[in-house]
């Protein structure tokens, strides 16, 4: 089992190389078990619409969660974006219905297989980092977002009310 | 007047194949498990259950990443929606049974490897049950 710590480590590490290379369109392993490196190109679709047939406009406008269509077929469910603890609906959103381009890792778990996408462009287009989630987190809370999941009002309200542990008056010892 | 038949009956099959996904049946079934942060969970990036992994699990869902719940049939359903709300991206009734207990009804879909539930019912909610903070700590972190 890999720690977040040697996660966090090895995507540093990759950033660094990536803003010294300026190949910001390479995907970073993260050390997952089952992870492989994919460049591919897909549909971007909202997955309850493309289960169920119902289907919002625009995707659900980013409140629903998002799928790669490939040409095959095949439906990828998209989990995470390359921000820490965040998904990658608010990178993938702009391109409901059509085609992108994503850079990522396809890993192939025990449950399921995910997409952790890390970079997306339009076919042909020029390549961006997906971590729109912090973009926009920065944007909204008006602070930068390198702990965002720490100083979100939603987390913080949350964590007040139940604690950490999610159970109200169970706390942490004190050390 | 053949042609003309012809003619419509393409133009509606044009329409149905550029419409919205053609669904398929679902099946109902009842599920009784954890909610849990997705990736955390199946990645096995850290040990992601109960109390240990609550924050985590919070800060997984606020950031938009799918919320499951773990069955005690040690499948992982992909929850779409829970009872009236569609949203299942930081939706906030989600947000707020983390770590719970429940037991669901819903509509079960599995496409490419990938169980999918659409919850009708919570049927019972147990809230945090799963006290393992003592073995475990606080995931990631320690705080």
């Amino acid at each position: 089992m890999k720690t977040l710590q040697s996660v966090t480590l090895s995507l540093a590490f990759s950033s660094a190389l990536l803003l010294i290379s300026g190949a910001a369109n390479a995907a970073n392993e993260w050390g997952i078990e089952g992870e492989e490196k994919a460049r591919f190109q897909a549909k971007v679709v909202d997955i309850a619409c493309e289960l169920t047939g119902n289907c919002p406009d625009n995707c659900g406008d980013g409140k629903r969660q998002l799928g790669l269509l490939r040409d095959d077929g095949t439906l990828l469910l998209v989990m995470k974006n390359f921000d820490t603890f965040a998904g990658g609906v608010n990178d993938l959103i702009g391109f409901c219905g059509k085609q992108v381009e994503v850079d990522g890792l396809l890993i192939t778990t025990l449950h399921m297989p995910v997409f952790a996408v890390q970079f997306k462009r339009a076919p042909e287009g020029k390549w961006s980092r997906a971590n729109q989630f912090s973009k926009d987190w920065s944007a909204a809370n008006g602070q930068k977002a390198a702990q965002w999941f720490r100083n979100d009002p939603t987390v913080i309200e949350t964590i007040k009310a139940k604690g950490v542990f999610g159970v109200p008056g169970l706390e942490p010892e004190a050390e | 007047m053949i042609k003309s038949i012809l003619g419509a009956f393409a133009a509606v099959m044009i329409a149905l194949s550029s419409a919205s996904p053609v669904a398929a049946a679902p099946q109902r079934i009842s599920v009784t498990g954890e909610i849990i942060d997705t990736w955390c969970y199946v990645t096995e990036i850290m040990y992601a259950l109960g109390t240990a992994h609550h924050q985590c699990a919070v800060w997984c869902a606020v950031g938009g990443i799918p919320v499951s719940i773990l069955g005690e049939d040690g499948n992982v359903y992909v929850v779409l929606r829970l009872e009236e709300e569609d949203t299942n991206v930081a939706n906030p009734t989600v947000i707020q049974i983390q770590t719970h207990q429940v037991t669901v009804d819903g509509d079960f879909y599995e496409r490419d490897g990938v169980k999918y539930l659409f919850v009708t019912q919570v049927k019972d909610d147990q809230g945090v049950v799963n006290l393992n903070h003592e073995d475990y700590g606080i995931q990631p972190f320690g705080e």
